[in-house]
Parts: C-alpha cells; structure tokens; sequence
C-alpha cells in the first residue's frame, strides 16, 4: 500500500477546499468509528478492575477510582474456567483432526483421484449448503438423541466432518496445486494415503490453519447448540459463561466483567498474533461465499 | 491416470500392470467413504427426518403418532407466528437500513487513508473477535437505564432511553449491537476489492475530469458490485436465521417484540417440547429460504469466476 501514490482523491484534488474539508471529515468519522470499537472493549476492562459500588454508580466512569485486582482471583474461584477450557479445547482438536481427516481426504479424493461419479458424488455434498441449517436444527438435535450421542464429545466431532464449505475450500486448493508433482509422487510408487499425508498435507498447511482458524472460533463461540447437546460438567467454555455468569442472578458486576475479560483477551491476542492468516481466510469466505 | 502410464511406462514394467477397475480405484472410494457416510448421517438424515417428523406428533417416551397435517394447521391458526414472521423481516430490514452501508463507507474511507490503516482496519475487526458470550454481557450494561449510553443522552439533554426493555426499541438495539461486532468482517472483504482497482482508472478518469464523486459512483462502487450483491445475499440469508442475540439478550421479548421465526422454532421445541410443530416450521422455512440460497449460489459462482 505504501508504493500507491494515490487513491480515489489525488493531491491535486486536496488542493480544492471542498474536497480537503470532505477528507478532514471523513479522517473524523474514521477516527470516531475506531473509538467505539475500542470504548466497549476498554469498558469491559477496566469494569473488571472497579470495586463494584463504581461499575452501578451513574454516570460511570471510564477508568477505576481504585483498582481491585483481586477481583479476577473471586472471578477464577467462582468459576471453574480449567474444566471448561478443557472442554472447549477437546472439541476443538477433536473437529480439527476430523475436519483434516475426513474433509481432508473427500476433498483430496474428489480433486486428485479418479473414479466413476466423482461429479455425483460431490454435488452430493455440495447440495448440503443450500439448505440453512436453523431449518432443520430441532430434527438435528433428535438425531443426535436417537444415535445415542447426547452428553458425549462425538456429539461435536463427527458432525465436524459434516460441512461442505471446508470441502469446497479444501477441494479448491488442492485443484491448483501443480498435477506433476503428484505424477513425480505415484512414479516413485508412493501410495495415495503417502501421497496425501507427505505431498498434498503439507503443501495446503497454510488453508489448514485458515481452516483451524475458523473452527477455533466456531468452538470458542457457540454457546446456544452447546447447551442443548451438553450437560453441565461437559459445557464448553462459551456456555458455562452464559449459563453461569450472564444468566446469573446474584453476582456482582465487577466479577462478572472480570471473569468476561478473561475469556475476551485469547481471542484477541491470537488474532493480533495471526491476523494474516484470519483475513485470508475471510477472503476466501467472501469470494467463494 | 491416463498420463500416469503413459509417464511410468519408461521407468518400470510394473506400474503399466493391468489393474482391476476395483483396485485401481480403491483409494479415490477409500478416501471418500467416510464423509459420505458423515454427511448422510449428520445432515442428509436430520433433514429428511425433519419434513418426516413434520407430519408426527414427537414424544420421546410414548414414542411418535401419525397426525397428518395437523402441525401445519396449528402453525396457520396460531397467531404467534404471523408475528415471528413481521419480526423476522423488520430485523432483516434493520439490518440492512443500519448495518449494511457501515462496512461500504468504511471500507472506502480506510482506503482512503494515508496512514494508520492498518490500526484502523484492526480496531474495526476487533470485535468480531470478542466471543458473543462477552459481547452480551457487555452490550446488557452499556444499554443499562443508568449505564454509559444514558449517561451521555443526559450530557447532551436527551430522555433516557430504555434500549432494552423498550417494545420500540429492543430490536433496534439488537440490530445496533450486531452491526456493531460484524460489520468489520465485511469490511475487510470490501476493503480487499477496492485495494485491487488499478490506480490507473482514477488518474484517467481525473484527467476526464471526474471529480471525487463521480471516481467513486462510476469506478469505486461497480468495481466491488459483485462483493456488495454477494454480501447481500449472504446478510438476507444469515439474517432470516438470526435468533441468538434475540435469544441472550432478551428471550424473545418484551411482549414478543424481538421473537423471530428461528427463535420460535426454538422455542417450540425446547420450551414448549413440541417437536413435530418445531420441524414443520423449520420445512416452511426452508422452501422460503432455499429460492434464496439458490440465487446466493449463482451469484458466488458469477463472483468466483469473475475475480
């Protein structure tokens, strides 16, 4: 971006007063707009260090009057966050090593083998995104129950296997991949299972992180499906927090901001540490849709 | 494969074998087996169960009874509904009259910026970070009557407002509260399109005389039309489904003002545990929402191919 000399509006154009009080505005707004992003962000953090008399006075106050550390240690005693984190953390490697397995090798298959209705096949699996999933979410939810997959784990793993937008992608990045490294592969007599975990896995590592970017914040962030499929000792991290701490009817504020802020703050910093990756991959979402 | 022996043949006897059709297609069946068997048992069974069971009347420990279309025409005679559906499509209005020109004017105007875009670009997408759960119980104390929202309608001399528990004003708040953590993602996606119009077509349109408007509606806009249609679509798409900030926020209500469609299939079904009435709103919903899914298609594959 910095080797562009211009945009929309050239320097000549800032030499017009009009247009120049336009840009001045526009930096305002922009200016504005990334203020209240940060405002509600900030509040939650710092409402997490008040004594709780400060976060129900009125008007409020941005920063603390006193700062009440101790605040996150009521909070992590309050809630037992390790079981939960742990909960969320097993369904997210349990959905990652199905989503590499099974979308992972369909995709492979479909891209780089050839058998008879292929094409079938995988408009077979395609179809599947023209149906919204809340239509059919209740009959989900007895299918679940009549297979016996209440409470369990595999309740979230193997339906993971089940999502036709990873396999497009997938199938996608497999397709541009160079067919004569394949050919070079099976020459030497590698088998296709080798070919995959030694060719195609490691040359598509960077759409498997996109991929795990995505399933780290569908797991991180559904809360409702999870509490209808789990029960308490087994609620991932989202649910427990709505369940125990929003729902809640008697704790105090500041505890409840400090236990928010907790869980706020990995989201945020694992996106500032792979933001190159998350806008990829929502560039990919965008596009292929 | 055809190239594979036309390539191995030099370099050994044995790959030209002549193999059977079943084991030289073995592991393109191997691989596939799995996610087909995934799919039909997560998502091909529950959605023909569900035009089943909308037929049924379910009952998890007597077992499901035949009744016909007796779910349909409870759904027609209940007034609730029609409701559901009013509230359904005024937060797809409001979403697209407060949300959806947010992330175009944005985009644009971080384009625009000579430095510091790259903060700005981070703190428009932070909140799409912040997990919804927080987001909640942030967005309950900022809407407070005494949270920070009044207290700066008071500064200024303006009544306070009750965002939440006001009938007019609930689903505005939800709608604001939304556009609020998402529109930063779709942002980004306008903001890649316009990145990628060749400088050039500016300089020669300013050499024509266009001033910075005219650059923007004749150059700027067409050249992210296919984005703005794509998101549409997919915000019409996404919106019609939306029930979970309804839901956390404020159940449904007050007085039923912020129930839509998708909630109160929820709610039929774990509230009132009527099952078969649940999926006999979720078909009626899909024949509505599947004419929609199918122009998105069209238009992402018209996108994909023009990018």
């Amino acid at each position: 971006m910095k080797s562009t000399e211009r945009g929309i509006v050239s320097s000549y154009d800032m030499k017009k007063p009009l247009n120049k009080t336009v840009y001045v505005l526009m930096c305002i707004v922009v200016a504005v707009m990334c203020v209240s992003m940060l405002y509600p962000i900030a509040t939650a953090l710092f409402n997490g260090l008040k004594a709780n008399v400060e976060v129900n006075s009125f008007p409020p106050h941005f920063l603390p009057q006193e700062w009440h550390f101790d605040n996150y240690k009521k909070g992590w005693s309050f809630i037992d966050l390790p079981l939960y984190l742990r909960n969320t953390l097993l369904i997210f490697v349990g959905n990652m090593v199905v989503t590499v397995v099974v979308i992972g090798f369909a995709a492979f298959s479909l891209s780089r083998l050839d058998w008879p209705y292929r094409k079938a096949v995988y408009y077979f699996f395609l179809a599947t995104l023209f149906i919204p999933p809340t239509t059919y979410i209740i009959p989900n939810f007895i299918n679940l129950r009549d297979l016996h997959l209440m409470n369990t784990f595999w309740a979230f793993w193997l339906p993971a296997g089940a999502n036709a937008f990873y396999l497009l992608l997938l199938k996608s990045f497999f397709d541009g991949i160079n067919q004569e490294l394949f050919e070079a592969f099976r020459v030497d007599g590698a088998s296709e299972p080798r070919v995959f975990w030694q060719l195609a896995f490691p040359l598509s590592v960077p759409i498997f992180a996109t991929l795990a970017i995505f399933v780290f914040a569908t797991s991180w962030n559904d809360w409702f499906w999870p509490s209808m499929v789990m029960g308490g000792e087994h609620y991932p991290l989202a649910t427990a927090i709505k369940k125990f701490v929003i729902d809640a009817r008697r704790l105090d504020l500041n505890i409840r901001f400090a236990i928010l802020t907790m869980i706020m703050i990995p989201p945020i910093v694992i996106f500032l540490i792979f933001q190159r990756f998350i806008v990829r991959g929502l560039h990919l979402g965008g596009v292929k849709g | 494969m055809n190239q594979t022996t036309a390539v191995a043949s030099p370099l050994g006897a044995e790959a030209t074998k002549p193999r059977s059709r079943w084991t030289k297609h073995f592991w393109g069946y191997a691989f596939v087996l799995p996610a087909v068997a995934i799919f039909l048992l997560f998502l091909w069974l529950p959605i023909v169960k569900g035009i089943v069971f909308s037929f049924y009347h379910i009952d998890f420990v007597k077992g499901n009874t035949y009744v016909g279309l007796d779910n349909y025409k409870l759904i027609f005679k209940d007034p609730d509904v029609g409701t559901a559906v009013k509230n359904t499509l005024y937060y797809m209005f409001l979403c697209i009259v407060i949300g959806f020109w947010v992330p175009i004017l944005f985009a644009i105007s971080i384009s625009e910026l000579r430095r510091f875009q790259g903060f700005a670009r981070i703190a428009a997408y932070l909140p799409y970070v912040v997990p919804v759960v927080v987001l909640y119980g942030l967005w309950r104390w900022l809407y407070d009557p005494v949270g920070p929202f009044n207290a700066a309608l008071e500064k200024v001399g303006i009544t306070p407002i009750n965002f939440m528990t006001d009938k007019s004003w609930s689903m505005i708040s939800i709608v604001i509260m939304e556009t609020w953590q998402q529109f930063g993602s779709a942002m980004l996606i306008y903001l890649a399109a316009i990145l990628s119009i060749p400088r050039d077509w500016y300089e020669a349109a300013e050499i024509d005389g266009a001033g910075v408007w005219r650059r923007i509606w004749h150059i700027t806009l067409p050249a992210i039309r296919n984005q703005i249609g794509l998101l549409l679509l997919l915000q019409l798409i996404g919106t019609s489904q939306g029930y979970q900030s309804q839901l956390a926020m404020l159940d449904g209500g007050p007085n039923n003002a912020t129930l839509t469609y998708a909630l109160y299939i929820v709610k039929y079904a774990f509230n009132s545990f009527n099952y078969g009435v649940a999926s006999a709103l979720g078909v009626l919903m899909f024949l509505v929402l599947g004419v929609l899914a199918v122009i998105q298609h069209r238009l992402s594959t018209r996108g994909g191919n023009a990018a």
